[in-house]
């Protein structure tokens, strides 16, 4: 049976109550590998999760999604029972293959872990241990073997599968700690381990959220193809709407715990219901190419109009090189870039594409060796930090984590005053007028001006930082990513902010980004870079619709397609 | 403090960038060149402070005691003796002689009974090194032991024991010894005082001895297996079916184990400076009644010796420890200190 | 005495780095301290009442005994017994309590100032006077703590205060390491450069980013540290290197009472205080560490 007419004969899971919407009626099929029926789970009285249940056919995919705090990750470590010990408790029951592993003593369920129920974890540089080669840590997953093996057998069936995740020099990889792998490969050595014993049922959380782009589409290539190979069924836990559109065959969508909408992807991803669904599927970027088409036109606007003018910021054939170990490393190769005030310029990259170096030159943090970079009319390149600083009233700049970029001894009135303070502008009152007028710019309430960073969430402290950006009306400001970490709901929120500022004030912004899907959504010109190099520049619609070079195009090839329900692997895709 | 040590010894800029974390010889070497150099340097700034201490701080014990009529020193004795510590001599350049016989070797005369220091040291020392060692013993045992309870047992049980490096840090060792002494020595009868150096008495020496520095052991042991447990493997471990022990035994334990080495050789100064006390409550003579005695009289060639060779002990067993743990964990990079490094391409699988 | 600094790592753990996020929200838990936290602070406070003002805890006078009621067990009259000249060991440890416990401020009190001053400038700093002043520390490090506080108090001469200077001195290394590993954290950390960014000048940065942040664990380590003071103090007064008798610091009390084995009380209570004391502080210590 191909997988797509099982679909239909797929009974998936019920919403929250009983607004069941699903056209086939539940009833117990053979074919169920999992059921869940009304798991409940708290955490010393707090519940998080209520009432869930769907069902998982053998050899389908089913994807469960959800933002930070939705219950996703606690159902698929119950699934494991791997819930923390002593504080969570779940109620409800959890059939794999018939048997209800909640109501398992420890030691019945052991056996059924790695056998039947395998588990990739999220962030593969912290799952293996540091301190033992890849290779003992192998010999161990293989002792789940089946049957009589000798030692030599077992050995070959590790090499086997190295090999059959991709991974070309099993030898090699045997004998590594973890830390000397890249995180795609350790990545694939996870999965190599989990699919060892041959699992019935794959449990991935969020295999891929740490990973480069272009190796998150292999990474995912590789656990459908897997799926299809070895006929195992997959449980995708992910945050993201458009790779579970793409992956999975029914989908599952969470909210604070409960059911929202759930049904097979099609339905889910191409007609949502249920409104958290439908506001989901809305700020998903890549779902939405133009969802702020009309803020983003005002930015072309002026762009068209300005087309005369001297640019706003101009980078000109600039290289940095760093010397490491009495190596050279080229962070940055002979980079030039021009924005028009007013407009929106993405610089898009993998990790150690110079993203990062370019950003700490263009705020002058780093001198560059060569070339010259002009911020409104004025050097910033070779200049100190004391002349510096009348470049800086003109120059700001948001973080990446606002985790991080906010002093947690202080309270935001103070954070975002603190430019003010340190340029000595305006009286007192005049000040406490200019933070409130900068926090209501960013929508946050006053009442949150007496907290501290601690007491707020990711969205409102990254409005924080944008706050304190905007409160000496600067004409520049460098966003580094400034939603990675970030739910996409939040996300979606603080990219309308940042484009209402841009089309109200006229801001020209630099933002650097991996996320092509989201440069797609608000930006007007674009680099793509590659090893410190502009491999393709060009505007969005270039960019985009016709690019010239080859990187260029897988990276958009890795934008997860959500239009096509899932996505089938060819022959020549698969992981070589 | 196990952090703050390999991050103040592993140290190098902008680790970010560098490449793989292949170990080559060159590196370590220049590591270990350091770590010796500055070995060096810290014992000779020991004896320094340790002499400025003494000689500078008010009162001049040195002629007190000499012209003491107790002491009954004959004028050219004291003049032969005055001569010789250059007492009438500016302090810097009497600092200068003094380190220079001790870089020879010189640990000087005892004021006192007047024979050579490093005889009298000699004569008590082992006593004391063999204190110490059992008492290291001891300690890591029971400090293995604690820890081994808290991962291992029944809640119950390992609940209150994760109390107990806590309580141990808290008594005061005399108490301990004294609290020894009494239950096994006068009520059980298990070892004589009076046989201060036999088998039994140093066993129970060493236990007092040992307990407080067995609480910073095991608490940075449980710290640590708490921390591992926590990490992403271990529940990656368990989902591949590992039972619990076998979880604590192949995956938690060298993990948490190997920076305890550092802390083990940090307790070394407890455990000397710990043997003053703990040598007074068993009387045993050791190291430990030599400073004692040699406080009350103001020996102070005797004191300075002590200190000097209890930092030289401090110092010799940490850098051991420090150039030999490198070689065990693969952790340590000392090319950069990141652990984790991330090459710039995926490489061979891409 | 050698402190171990590391993460206070109580609490619900699941097998792997996952938390949830339910869990994950910190802070809560300074609101509402637990039971042993709370009764630590009232076991504090009580001593600090004890040293302020010794008569309002007990009538009895600690230095005139009753021959006659020499060696009486603990009851309710002498709630800790009576020492060999009859004198009461309640009042006593008491009124040994102000130079116990004043003793331990003055020696954290040095800890943290010179500790303090001399990790913020080696870690703020940096370069050669980093390297100076950590070979500095290490001297201080090597050589045994309590060893140091012998040959200090020997030269100083054998009184409380020398001892808690002393104390104070050897504990230099302990705080300027930390506070030097804080300010190196701190100043690498992403709000600092902000700072910076937004046109803040270094002093501006290190007094009102580096230091409130980094101060946190020098905070609890000085809490710590305060207990550590008292067993260092208790212990040299022990060996007799404090003031002599009729004074009657804890340390001084256990040595005295351990000539008669007899009567074990006069060991027992105050080593028992001392050890509340301690305890006390240490669980104080650790839960601040653990809200921080």
């Amino acid at each position: 049976m191909a997988p797509q007419d099982r679909l239909n004969d797929q009974r998936s899971g019920r919403t929250g109550g009983s607004t069941a919407t699903l056209e086939i009626p539940v009833v117990k099929g053979p074919d169920d590998l999992l059921r869940v029926r009304d798991l409940s789970v708290s955490y010393g009285g707090h519940q998080v999760v209520t009432d869930v249940s769907f069902d998982l056919p053998r050899g389908h995919s089913l994807a469960l999604i959800g933002e930070s705090g939705s219950g996703k990750s606690t159902i698929a470590r119950s699934v494991l029972r791997l819930l923390p010990a002593g504080v969570g408790r779940a109620t409800g029951t959890i059939e794999v293959q018939g048997q209800d592993v909640l109501a398992l003593p420890e030691r019945h369920f052991r056996p059924l872990r790695g056998r039947t129920v395998g588990f990739v974890p999220q962030d593969p540089s912290a799952s293996l241990n540091p301190v033992r080669t890849i290779g003992s840590q192998a010999r161990e997953a293989a002792a789940l073997l089946p049957g009589d093996l000798t030692k030599a057998d077992r050995r070959r069936a590790v090499v086997d599968v190295l090999l059959r995740v991709g991974l070309d020099d099993p030898e090699r990889v045997l004998a590594s700690y973890p830390h000397q792998l890249s995180g795609g490969m350790l990545q694939r050595v996870l999965i190599g381990l989990a699919v060892l014993p041959q699992p019935a049922l794959l449990v991935a959380d969020e295999p891929t959220s740490a990973l480069d782009v272009t190796i998150q589409k292999r990474i995912l290539d590789l656990l459908t193809d897997l799926r299809d190979s070895l006929d195992i069924s997959l449980l995708l836990i992910t945050h993201d709407l458009a790779i579970a559109a793409e992956r999975a065959d029914s989908v599952v969508v969470l909210k604070d715990g409960r059911v929202q909408e759930a049904g097979p992807t099609a339905q889910v991803s191409g007609a949502p219901t249920s409104d958290y669904a439908r506001r989901l599927h809305a700020d998903v970027p890549a779902l939405n190419p133009d969802r702020y088409a009309g803020l983003r036109d005002v930015g072309a606007a002026r762009r068209a109009l300005s087309e005369d003018e001297e640019p706003k910021i101009v980078v000109r054939g600039v290289s940095k090189t760093f010397t490491v170990d009495r190596k050279q490393l080229t962070a940055v190769d002979d980079l030039s870039f021009a924005v028009p005030a007013g407009t929106t310029h993405a610089i898009v990259g993998e990790s150690g594409s110079g993203k990062t170096t370019t950003i700490r030159l263009l705020l002058g943090l780093e001198t560059p060796d060569t070339g010259e970079i002009i911020v409104a009319g004025e050097r910033v390149d070779g200049r100190s930090h004391a002349q510096l600083r009348a470049v800086r009233r003109h120059l700001q700049f948001v973080y990446q984590n606002p985790f991080t970029s906010l002093d947690p001894t202080w309270k935001v009135e103070r954070l975002v005053r603190e430019p003010l303070d340190r340029f000595k502008i305006g009286t007192k009152d005049e000040q406490r007028e200019e933070v409130r007028r900068a926090v209501d710019a960013v929508g946050l309430d006053h009442t949150l001006l007496g907290r501290r960073p601690d007491a707020l969430s990711g969205g409102q402290r990254q409005r924080v930082a944008i706050a304190r950006a905007l409160v000496l009306k600067p004409d520049v400001i460098v966003l580094d990513e400034p939603t990675s970490a970030l739910d996409v709901s939040v996300q979606a929120d603080i990219v309308q902010v940042l484009l209402t500022l841009q089309a109200d004030l006229g801001l020209t912004y630099v933002f650097v980004s991996h996320d092509l899907a989201l440069v797609r959504q608000l930006a007007h010109t674009v680099s793509v870079v590659r090893r410190g190099k502009v491999v393709e520049e060009g505007t969005v619609a270039q960019i985009f619709d016709a690019p010239r070079e080859d990187y260029t195009r897988v990276l958009l090839d890795s934008i997860p397609d959500a239009t096509h329900g899932r996505r089938e692997v060819e022959p020549s895709e698969k992981a070589s | 403090m196990a952090q703050t040590r390999s991050s103040t010894t592993v140290r190098k800029p902008d680790a970010r960038l560098t490449r793989g974390a292949r170990r080559t010889s060159s590196p370590y070497l220049v590591y270990a060149l350091q770590r010796v150099a500055q070995a060096v340097a810290v014992v000779l700034l020991a004896y320094c402070f340790t002499f400025l201490v003494i000689s500078v701080l008010p009162g001049d014990p040195v002629t007190n005691t000499l012209r003491n009529p107790e002491n009954n020193f004959t004028e050219e004795e004291i003049a032969r003796i005055v001569a010789y510590y250059g007492l009438d001599q500016p302090v810097h350049v009497q600092l200068w002689e003094s380190l220079s016989r001790f870089l020879t070797g010189d640990l000087g005369v005892s004021l006192r009974s007047n024979l050579p220091v490093s005889r009298l040291i000699g004569e008590i020392i082992g006593s004391t090194l063999v204190l110490a060692v059992s008492a290291l013993v001891v300690a890591v045992v029971l400090a293995f032991g604690i820890a081994y309870g808290t991962r291992n047992l029944p809640a119950p049980l390992a609940r209150p024991l994760r109390a107990f490096p806590s309580l141990f840090l808290s008594v005061p060792n005399f108490v301990i010894g004294l609290l020894l002494i009494n239950i096994f020595a006068f009520q059980l009868g298990l070892f004589q005082v009076i046989d201060s150096e036999g088998p039994a008495a140093t066993f129970f020496a060493a236990v007092a001895l040992g307990i407080p520095v067995s609480a910073q052991i095991a608490e940075v042991l449980i710290a640590n297996l708490d921390h591992e447990a926590r990490q992403e493997y271990a529940g990656f471990a368990t989902s591949r079916g590992l039972s619990r022990s076998r979880l604590f035994w192949r995956h938690l334990l060298k993990p948490s184990s190997l920076p305890v080495v550092t802390v083990v050789a940090l307790t070394v100064g407890e455990l000397l400076g710990g043997a003053l006390i703990t040598e007074t409550i068993f009387g045993r003579t050791g190291v430990g009644s030599l400073v004692q005695r040699s406080v009350t009289t103001q020996d102070l060639p005797v004191l300075q010796a002590v200190v000097v060779l209890a930092a030289i002990t401090f110092v010799v067993v940490n850098l051991v420890v420090d150039l030999v743990y490198p070689l065990l964990d693969p952790r340590v990079d000392l090319r950069g200190a990141t652990k984790r490094v991330r090459p710039v391409t995926e490489g061979a699988s891409a | 005495m050698t402190t171990i600094t590391t993460e206070a790592t109580e609490g619900p753990q699941a097998p792997g780095g996952w938390k949830p996020s339910a869990l994950r929200r910190g802070r809560g838990s300074r609101r509402v301290p637990p039971l042993g936290v709370v009764a630590s602070f009232a076991m504090l406070l009580l001593v600090v009442g004890w040293s302020l003002a010794p008569g309002l805890f007990t009538g009895q006078d600690p230095a005139r005994g009753v021959p006659a009621d020499a060696f009486q067990g603990p009851s309710v009259a002498h709630w800790f017994g009576t020492d060999h000249l009859g004198r009461d060991e309640f009042a006593r440890v008491v009124h040994g309590s102000a130079s116990s416990v004043t003793s331990a401020l003055v020696a954290v009190a040095i800890g943290v100032l010179v500790g303090g001053l001399i990790g913020l400038v080696a870690g703020f700093i940096g370069s050669w006077v980093d390297v100076a002043l950590s070979r500095v520390v290490d001297v201080l490090l090597a050589i045994p703590s309590f060893l140091l506080a012998v040959v200090v108090v020997s030269a100083l001469g054998f009184e409380t205060i020398n001892a808690a200077i002393a104390t104070g001195v050897s504990a230099v290394a302990v705080f300027a390491r930390v506070m030097r590993s804080e300010v190196l954290r701190t100043r690498r950390a992403v709000f600092v450069e902000a700072s910076l960014l937004l046109g803040g000048s270094r002093m501006h940065v290190l007094l009102r980013h580096v230091l409130p942040n980094a101060s946190r664990s020098v905070l609890n380590l000085a809490v710590l540290q305060f207990g550590l003071s008292i067993l260092v103090i208790a212990g040299l007064a022990f060996l007799g290197y404090g003031d002599p008798p009729p004074a009657s610091d804890w340390g001084l009390l256990v040595s005295s009472g351990k000539d008669y084995p007899l009567a074990p009380w006069l060991v027992y209570t105050p080593a028992l205080v001392t050890i509340a004391t301690v305890l006390s502080a240490n669980r104080i210590s650790r839960w601040l560490r653990k809200t921080d």
